[in-house]
């Protein structure tokens, strides 16, 4: 104990030759290869301990140790220990290597058109070993609806993230979105969708059995179709009071049959959006 | 009489003086292992962006982290990796376990002692679906090969989070150590 003391303490001590010193490399990629330095006679026990990998071996001192480039794949911390009598550690840090994956998440899966800042995207760039690119990275960002560019920008990744938000475009259909670095691309799609009715015009006639109301082809302000399946609600207005009939859009167009037979105030709403009002008389 | 009244004080106060240091030494194996156990979890969540961050979350986030780093420092000691699934998914899990199998491999167990872990959220989705995290954590790292310590450290050590949400928690999917942020 007092030996091991002594080597500690001073220096030129002769038992300094029991002591190991390894030096461990400033910068090492992600699966490359890695050269440990140690000095020292005799045999020890070398360690590497790091975030998905551990090394126990038998060393020669004063010979390079190799780390293959699997055993260094996971980017963060490596402790290496070399132990004769005492041991000595050093840590080193590895770095990951090229993008070679992006993770893109894109939000959301259907939109309505021309809704402001609606559509946003994250990119995380990742090495082939997973290891989080925190260097700085350009990725270029493209929205595209059928041939034409939405939006094109370009935003360098702080701390492994880049991202953007954006408006919808004014066509329903399929959004194109893409994420670029180096040449590796991601594409999702976002499906853009009408938004809401605009300028809902409704027409109405009396039948034998009371009034026939449909609406005039349902789209919204940019023109597009208002999907099938969207509800509009007519409402019959007379003596008796108020009725609503509530009809889903089919090809465009939304039906519904009232019993009414004295004046009646026809109208229509789907959503937030109201529709024209219609007079007629009573049946004759 | 006097020495076997002595004695009897003597008989009477060594189970009590027994139970104060059994207690003074439970303490201490408390304390210890309370330390060892419990990481300690500060989140500053004001630099977050594009989304704020609301508090609920942010206590969400603190809660399971601590307990994502109890289990990660319970596995590491035992070489188990049962408890990980809890809060650890995809490239994090999978390092974890490899981590693990390789350490049982060479016999190795690591011991991370007395965790201060200061958070702080970098960004948070605009949709709120990931979050990205930067922890300086204090901690004494320990090395065992078999039941010898082969290194013991008092580290200062910079991680780079990614955390996700999950049905009920938010899970670690990305843990990586770097020199510095």
């Amino acid at each position: 104990m007092a030996v091991i003391c002594l080597a500690v303490i001073w220096p030129s001590n002769p038992c300094l030759a029991q002591t190991v010193e390894l030096r461990v490399p400033t910068a090492v990629i992600a699966g490359s290869r890695a050269t440990i330095a140690t000095a020292g006679t005799g045999e020890a026990t070398f360690y590497v301990i790091g975030p998905s990998h551990s090394v126990k071996r038998k060393v020669r001192l004063g010979q390079e140790i190799q780390l293959q480039p699997d055993e260094v794949r996971s980017a963060g911390r490596y402790l290496a220990i070399l132990c004769l009598e005492v041991c000595q550690s050093a840590d080193f840090y590895v770095t990951p290597g090229d993008a070679a994956g992006l993770s893109f998440l894109v939000h959301p899966s259907r939109v309505p058109v021309r809704q402001s800042e609606s559509i946003s995207g994250t990119v995380f760039p990742f090495d082939k070993f997973h290891n989080l690119l925190l260097a700085p990275v350009k990725v270029d960002f493209r929205l595209m609806a059928g041939d034409a560019d939405l939006m094109s920008r370009s935003v360098t990744t702080q701390s492994g993230v880049a991202w953007f938000r954006t408006h919808s475009g004014k066509q329903a259909g399929s959004l194109q979105v893409v994420a670029v670095v180096k040449g590796l691309s991601v594409h999702r799609v976002v499906q853009q969708v009408a938004s809401d009715p605009c300028d809902l015009r409704v027409r109405a006639q009396r039948t034998k059995k009371g009034i026939s109301a449909e609406t005039e082809p349902v789209r919204d302000c940019s023109g597009n179709p208002v999907p099938d399946g969207t509800i509009v609600s007519f409402s019959e207005t007379d003596a008796r009071g108020t009725s609503t009939v509530d009809a889903p859009i089919k090809q465009g167009v939304a039906r519904a049959q009232m019993t009414a037979s004295g004046p009646a105030v026809i109208s229509a709403a789907s959503g937030v959006v109201m529709g024209n009002e219609l007079r007629l008389g009573a049946q004759p | 009489m006097p020495h076997l009244f002595a004695g009897s004080l003597f008989h009477r106060r060594l189970p009590v003086t027994a139970a104060i240091v059994c207690l003074c030494l439970f303490g201490l194996r408390i304390d210890r292992v309370a330390a060892g156990s419990l990481p300690q979890v500060e989140l500053n969540a004001n630099a977050a962006g594009p989304r704020a961050i609301e508090n609920l979350t942010a206590q969400a986030i603190s809660e399971n982290y601590r307990h994502a780093w109890q289990n990660l420092s319970e596995a590491l000691d035992s070489n188990s990796s049962h408890s990980l699934d809890l809060y650890f998914g995809g490239t994090a899990r999978a390092q974890l376990g490899q981590a693990l199998a390789e350490q049982e491999r060479t016999g190795l167990r690591s011991r991370y002692l007395n965790q201060d872990h200061k958070l702080e959220a970098v960004f948070y989705a605009p949709e709120g679906d990931v979050m990205e995290l930067h922890d300086t954590t204090q901690c004494e790292i320990q090395v065992l090969d078999g039941g010898k310590v082969i290194h013991d450290e008092q580290a200062v050590l910079h991680y780079v989070v990614l955390m996700t949400p999950a049905a009920d928690r938010w899970v670690i999917r990305q843990l990586q150590a770097v020199h510095r942020f």
